[in-house]
């Protein structure tokens, strides 16, 4: 690894004070687990590194404000994963928290992280889109909130502005009962990355939200409001023809490792079929 | 101490320091004023090399030096196991993704990289040659200057050697049902989780060179003619390894790290990333086309094998894999005739080298899969059609070669027995068997020196590398059973060219046979001259004493070996010393240069369920039989037949290179190369072993651990078609290879039912 300054603030001021002195130059470190492998494969050269882990202000956890869970963006995906709150009501987030890189990986890298590096595959990307998450983020004129669906632009990058420091994500509590669940693709059953990535969440008035990754520059929101999808009783063909317009948004690139386009796009449909299931039969346990 | 004899299993030799991590690898060797060592490499697979400015590299502070060809001794020195054909720096040329034009050694490991990255390389990129099909089209470019193997025929060709065997006539001899298919097999890397690692220091008017090596007289060899030294002047120093697994049998950067030990005048290091050690090391990829003609009994009639390997850019030793791992490739069935074609193919891709299994994992796939085809063309059940053909205790198999040398059909029985062969299945599961050979050693050379010192404590001397085999244990236990000393008081001490008594290598699944026969013959000197201690100091005549498991027997008493050793020795203390010798002369007119010393058989037994949406594989159960004469160690026994079973299902289901198409590998390394997990083992794993004392080795053992390795991908391919009729001819069988195979199945069951 080549030589490179090392920050660590100790107030949010402070950081956003570097941020903005160093500019491009610089990039911010909370788990570490995508910027190190950069660090060291050399395709990141930082001149500063602004480690944020001791920011209070991104330390907050996970608490209950408002109606909202408030991630707070230092916590970790083991922590995500474990939190009552989280499984009980975010599910399918803590679903895709738990299968995060490796044991080790989940102790380190933080849920604000993941959608940050802004990779297609992030797994926790798609549930948050599910739950209609924000992204509340810090600059240097004050607080900002972006709905998570406008905070993504293609891998590596997102809509938040330079100089922004993200502090916290915000999950609203569903208004009724709904059933949720993320699945993924991958080459082995051992931590991987995902080839595709699917959450799904259905609700009482018929609505279904499905969130598809790692098959496009971004991962995609699907909102559909036919009511097919979340009737337990709709034949397999009729939610088959539903999601062929749900995964219109998809496509792959021809250039990854990891999966072809075609093996990719018919594992969408086959994941999306599978979530579904599980949502309904998840709503249906309550 | 019965607990330490051989036969059971005591705590592994070494494994405490192993677990714990206070084994000294060699990247934890420090040595004192040493220089880090950073491969100059390109990121092209095939390029000229115009020049060479190490003007800001050597500027970097920290910096000695920057070697590149031009610095070495002229023409550029070359070796190999086999042929002398691999530069110490890339010679004019790159030939594969990672060659190195250049090494800087530099104070620290930053500064090296940091230098090696400034070292400007002017360079042409050459089209490179990556694949079979591309190194045997006409016109095709040379791979390797011709000259380097001048007179022979095939030198304007990219194929280095042809290899031709067999017996019978293949073309006149009739078969009821012919049944012919095409196989391919991945490139994949051995992936020890010790990378590869060397140091070099200046020693007097010497060199000690310090590596992961597995033959340390092989490096020695090596060394001594590259660097024009007298081998009792290069001393080499080989730390047991953190797995080997053939990757590591031959010199690699060594001579590179030597001269620039020499250059600088200080001890050198270079230890690879896993990145380099990708580029560095791999298995052979093959190509097979099998014929097999089989009677409507199902007896075998014939087998014709055409096996092309890809070897990379230089010969290693993957030319003898090529040999060595043909040759059996008729698998061991009775067969009136068989014909075997392979070749050794050169493309500008990483070198291969000996892999676990040596060369015959990749024609097993082939032959073991169109069996299974041949017994489905004549309506014979899979096991049958095997135990109807596979060889009895002495029967011929090759008629030049070793005969059957084991009850082999009693591990096919347990195989079949263990995994309910013939009981009904649930619907999407299948069951595969099938069977692998490998021929042990076929030349072999071990010594080995053991030292009963004053208090009755024990040195063993052997020149085996143990990377994880437990060859320590091994050799302790024999020490432990010959001369009743219990383990604690056995020290075995490898690894040191100027102190351990040669060793030819560690392969070929050949050191309990061999090494442990040396160790036994120096155990049984040191009883010969305990017998002559006794004699003497009895005065009574040797040929009334026998001294054999500790226990040194006079016509009136018994005597425990120190009761003997304390009046032999007197005051002035001193020691007994035996000396032992394994060897397996070459046989110059057989056409691997010498017959097996001992076949490693094995029978590999699989129940599999397959998800019809997505291709996954379940192994459901996964047993596995090696017949291994005796087990001297019982459960390291079971622990490497399960390690290369486990090992085995890496290039069965996941593991693969993948090349762009300028040559390059794209998945360097552990995010896009995958490894089977615990996750990913099978449901149930289940291993046995038939022993009926009838190898070679010390109380009738043979060589293991490759065995198990054999058939791995023949089982699970085959339990796979069984559970679901499709077609399955290239590994590894991912999910979308298997999806893709359904998807062709489901089209061919389409046009079959609009006909």
């Amino acid at each position: 690894m080549y030589a490179f300054a090392y920050e660590r603030p100790a107030t949010l001021a402070e950081a956003l004070a570097l941020l903005e002195a160093h500019g491009p130059d610089a990039r911010l470190l909370a788990g570490g687990t995508d910027l190190i492998i950069r660090l060291r494969d050399g395709s990141a050269r930082p001149a500063v590194v602004i480690d944020v882990k001791r920011i209070p202000e991104l330390c907050g956890g996970i608490r209950e404000e408002d109606g909202r869970l408030v991630i707070g963006a230092s916590t970790v995906m083991t922590d995500i994963a474990a939190d009552a709150r989280v499984r009980r009501r975010f599910t399918a987030l803590a679903e895709a928290a738990s299968v995060v890189g490796s044991v080790q990986i989940r102790n380190r890298a933080t849920l604000a992280g993941n959608i940050c590096n802004a990779s297609p595959a992030a797994d926790t990307a798609t549930p948050l889109l599910v739950y209609d998450a924000t992204v509340v983020a810090a600059g240097p004129g004050g607080l900002r909130r972006i709905p998570i669906d406008d905070f993504f632009v293609r891998s590596g990058v997102t809509t938040l502005a330079p100089g922004e420091i993200v502090t916290a994500v915000e999950l609203p509590f569903p208004d009724g009962p709904i059933g949720a669940a993320h699945t993924r693709r991958t080459r082995r059953r051992g931590h991987d990355l995902a080839s595709v990535t699917l959450s799904c969440a259905v609700d009482a008035t018929g609505r279904t939200r499905i969130a598809y990754g790692s098959v496009g520059p971004r991962p995609v929101l699907v909102v559909d409001e036919s009511g097919i999808l979340a009737d337990p009783v709709a034949p397999a063909e009729a939610k088959a023809a539903v999601l062929e317009t749900v995964f219109a948004g998809a496509s792959p690139s021809p250039r990854s490792m990891r999966a072809s386009p075609e093996y990719r796009l018919a594992m969408l449909r086959v994941l999306g079929a599978r979530a579904i299931a599980t949502a309904l039969d998840r709503m249906a346990r309550g | 101490m019965s607990r330490d004899r051989i036969g059971t299993s005591p705590n592994r030799v070494g494994g405490i320091g192993r677990v714990t991590g206070s084994q000294q690898y060699v990247a934890d060797i420090k040595l004192p004023d040493a220089l880090e060592v950073k491969l100059v490499t390109l990121d092209v697979a095939r390029a000229r090399i115009l020049s060479i400015d190490s003007t800001a590299a050597l500027a970097v502070p920290g910096v000695h030096a920057v070697l590149t060809a031009a610095d070495l001794p002229q023409p550029v020195p070359r070796f190999g196991p086999q042929f002398i054909d691999r530069p110490v720096l890339a010679d004019g040329e790159t030939k594969y993704h990672g060659e190195p034009v250049a090494a800087v050694a530099a104070e620290s490991k930053d500064a090296a990289e940091e230098a090696a990255r400034l070292v400007k390389v002017a360079y042409e990129e050459l089209t490179p040659i990556v694949t079979i099909a591309d190194a045997l089209a006409p016109g095709a470019d040379l791979v390797q200057d011709p000259s380097i193997r001048p007179n022979d025929p095939l030198a304007g060709t990219n194929v280095l050697r042809e290899h031709r065997f067999g017996w019978g006539d293949v073309d006149a001899t009739p078969a009821d049902v012919v049944v012919e298919g095409d196989y391919t097999f991945p490139m994949v890397t051995h992936f020890a989780i010790e990378t590869h690692a060397y140091i070099a220091a200046p020693d007097g008017d010497g060199i000690s060179v310090w590596s992961t090596i597995q033959h340390p007289n092989w490096l020695q060899r090596i060394l001594a003619g590259v660097l024009g030294m007298p081998l009792a002047k290069v001393r080499v120093y080989a730390p047991d390894p953190g797995g080997g697994f053939g990757g590591k049998q031959h010199a690699k950067y060594e001579p590179l790290v030597a001269f620039l030990a020499l250059r600088t005048g200080r001890p050198c290091r270079l230890v690879l990333t896993l990145e380099e050690t990708f580029k560095a090391v791999r298995r052979t990829t093959t190509q097979v086309h099998v014929r097999t003609g089989v009677m409507s009994d199902g007896s075998l009639a014939f087998v014709e094998v055409d096996a092309d390997y890809n070897i990379g850019a230089y010969a290693d030793i993957a030319d003898r894999v090529v040999a060595k791992g043909s040759y059996p490739a008729a698998g061991p069935y009775r067969i009136p005739a068989v014909r075997i074609l392979s070749r050794s193919i050169l493309t500008h891709t990483t070198p291969a080298t000996a892999f676990r299994g040596f060369g015959n994992p990749q024609v097993n796939w082939a032959v073991e899969s169109n069996l299974d085809a041949a017994a489905r063309a004549i309506g014979m059940d899979r096991l049958e059609i095997r135990l109807k053909n596979v060889a009895r205790t002495g029967d011929t198999l090759n008629p030049v070669d070793t005969r059957c040398d084991g009850e082999w059909d009693q591990s096919v029985r347990k195989a079949a027995e263990m995994i309910g062969w013939g009981s009904p299945l649930p619907p999407g599961r299948g069951r595969g068997i099938a069977l692998g050979i490998k021929s042990g050693p076929t030349t072999g050379l071990s010594y080995s020196t053991v030292r009963l010192l004053s208090d009755g404590s024990v040195i063993v001397l052997a020149g085996t590398s143990d990377m994880g085999q437990g060859a320590r244990t091994v050799f302790a236990q024999i020490a432990a059973t010959e001369l009743g000393v219990p383990l604690e008081r056995i020290a075995v001490v490898m690894g040191d060219t100027s102190i351990v008594p040669y060793d030819q290598q560690t392969s070929a699944s050949r050191s309990t046979v061999l090494m442990g026969n040396a160790v036994l013959s120096a155990c049984r000197d040191v009883q010969a001259k305990l017998r002559a201690m006794a004699a003497r100091v009895h005065g009574i005549h040797e040929a009334s004493i026998t001294a054999e498991g500790g226990v040194v027997r006079l016509p009136d008493r018994e005597l425990s070996v120190l009761e003997v050793l304390k009046p032999g020795l007197g005051r002035m203390g001193g020691e007994v010393i035996g000396n032992g010798m394994a060897r397996k002369d070459a046989e110059p007119d057989h056409p691997l240069s010498g017959s097996a010393a001992f076949f490693e058989f094995n029978c590999t037994a699989v129940e599999a369920e397959v998800d019809e949406e997505t291709g996954d594989i379940t192994i459901v159960k996964h047993v596995t039989v090696s017949d291994v004469g005796k087990a001297l160690n019982p459960l390291q026994v079971r622990m490497q037949d399960e390690g290369a079973a486990i090992q085995g299902l890496g290039h069965t289901l996941m593991e693969h290179y993948i090349y762009d198409d300028r040559g390059r590998i794209r998945n360097l390394g552990a995010i896009d190369y995958r490894i089977p997990t615990s996750m990913d083992l099978p449901l149930h794993m289940e291993s046995a072993i038939v022993e009926n004392a009838d190898g070679p080795g010390p109380y009738g053992a043979k060589g293991m651990s490759e065995g198990a390795l054999l058939c791995v991908a023949s089982a699970v391919g085959a339990a796979v078609r069984d559970a679901t009729g499709a077609d399955l001819r290239d590994l590894p069988l991912t999910p979308e290879v298997v999806w893709r195979a359904l998807r062709e199945r489901d089209r061919k069951n389409a046009e079959v039912t609009a006909r």
